[in-house]
């Protein structure tokens, strides 16, 4: 799959959301992607899903079919979860046994006779994680997967993400928690101001900076340093 | 697309939200058959009930395009393999519920309304007459769903004031290259719909199909 030129904004007046961005997504590849809130993450996610078209620049050869989990799985629908999980097993074609299959990995067979309506953040996770993965994806795209996951489907996760990869799939993650730092071979993308940086298969180097602040201040700055999409450890 | 159809009506069903349109359908064919329909004049009803409902209409094509929270609908749009059939599919199910909501309003009279029988043609032009106005509601309730208009009050605005300029634009004289509700209405009155029927089709499928249109273009990137 390939990016040409591509540039995006949301209205023929409005600001560049991304300019002129050239990548190339190989088969089997996994793409760790970051950058500030705000800086275009989500809008290329959604470029490379084919949700919505570049303003300029063409995507070709993207897969057929598409995994796509959201970084807020909506649960204002009003089904049972396996309700709406046959929905979308129907829609996507696939195997009616996926969805258990599935919900056996990322633990959430108890969730299945639930409404989607009282599901907690990290369970509402794991039904979009479900949907994304209901047949085998040639591209799955991950919108901040991990946010509020438990221990065990933490570890699962990029298990299955490694597997999707040896068959021939594209993964990209959208990782501002920094899960797939330790994925073996990851390539890494850096979204800011309007163009994405590419470094293949290797980690970009990392320095420790200490920052000394108020004891009343540490949680907002911790915030803020996270929300741009720093990693952040407490001293005392 | 068809299983996506079926997901956005299962939801529709679900959320309830199809009560609010089927309350207003119920109450204006309570108000139109309130008393009987004398023989004759079954077209002019028909013709009332067909302009009258488009506003209804609208807001059932409306309320289900609203149904699925914007997040759903990018993941139905990859689930369905493009964006295109995710559109395709909520145009669907509004028509597949319009059509049914369309089919009260035409089989009701038949049983409380109507004093007899109208003849087959009479109710052939009601069908058609009908047809247009769930046409003509469904393009007015996709433009003035959520992601075109993303403000809940000025999208009822948008509803009610767009369903109001096109009464009172089709009482003016250019009212039948408009969608042209009031000369139908009166066609069916004057016993003239017969021959005006196709002009009327014409100009409310073309403004239909162009309001489906611009709803199809804005959509590719406000999914």
């Amino acid at each position: 799959m390939r990016l040409s030129q591509v540039s995006f904004r949301y209205s023929r007046r409005g600001p560049w959301i991304l300019r002129d961005v050239e990548l190339m997504l190989r088969p089997g590849s996994v793409i760790e992607v970051t950058g500030r809130n705000g800086a275009g993450k989500s809008t290329l996610l959604r470029l490379l899903a084919g949700i919505i078209p570049p303003s300029r620049g063409t995507v070709t050869d993207r897969p057929r079919v598409v995994g796509y989990a959201p970084d807020v799985f909506p649960v204002d629908q009003p089904f049972t979860v396996t309700a709406y999980l046959t929905h979308m097993t129907r829609i996507r074609r696939a195997s009616p046994a996926a969805a258990d299959e599935l919900a056996v990995r990322l633990n959430a067979t108890h969730l299945m006779d639930q409404p989607v309506g009282d599901l907690s953040k990290g369970s509402a996770q794991k039904i979009g994680l479900i949907q994304s993965l209901l047949a085998p994806p040639g591209l799955l795209i991950l919108d901040e997967p991990f946010a509020g996951l438990d221990e065990q489907t933490r570890i699962e996760l990029p298990v299955i993400i490694g597997e999707i990869a040896a068959g021939g799939g594209t993964v990209v993650v959208s990782d501002h928690q920094n899960q797939l730092q330790n994925f073996p071979g990851a390539d890494h993308w850096l979204v800011a101001t309007g163009a994405v940086t590419a470094r293949t298969g290797e980690r970009p180097a990392r320095a420790v900076i200490e920052v000394l602040v108020d004891a009343a201040e540490a949680d907002g700055v911790e915030q803020k340093l996270r929300a741009d999409g720093y990693t952040t450890r407490r001293a005392s | 697309m068809i299983a996506l159809v079926r997901f956005k009506l299962a939801a529709y069903a679900r959320s309830h939200r199809l009560f609010q349109p089927m309350i207003g359908l119920f109450a204006m064919l309570a108000v139109f058959y309130s008393s009987t329909v004398p023989p004759g004049s079954e077209l002019s009803s028909y013709a009332d009930s067909a302009g009258l409902l488009v506003v209804v209409f609208a807001w059932a094509a409306r309320g289900l395009l609203d149904t699925e929270p914007a997040t759903q609908r990018l993941i139905s749009m990859t689930a369905a393999g493009r964006p295109g059939r995710e559109v395709g599919a909520g145009l669907l199910a509004a028509l597949a519920v319009n059509l049914g909501m369309a089919a009260i309003a035409i089989v009701l009279p038949l049983g409380i309304g109507f004093a007899a029988m109208p003849s087959p043609g009479d109710l052939a032009q009601g069908v058609a007459l009908h047809l247009l106005g769930l046409i003509a509601g469904t393009a007015l309730g996709m433009l003035t769903s959520t992601p075109i208009l993303s403000s809940p009050a000025v999208s009822m605005l948008a509803l009610f004031g767009g369903y109001l300029a096109l009464l009172l634009i089709s009482l003016t004289p250019v009212g039948r290259f408009t969608v042209p509700i009031m000369p139908w209405m009166r066609a069916a009155n004057d016993g003239a719909l017969g021959e005006a029927l196709p002009t009327l089709a014409a100009a409310t499928l073309f403004w239909s199909v162009a309001g489906v249109v611009a709803y199809v273009r804005l959509r590719r990137t406000r999914p």
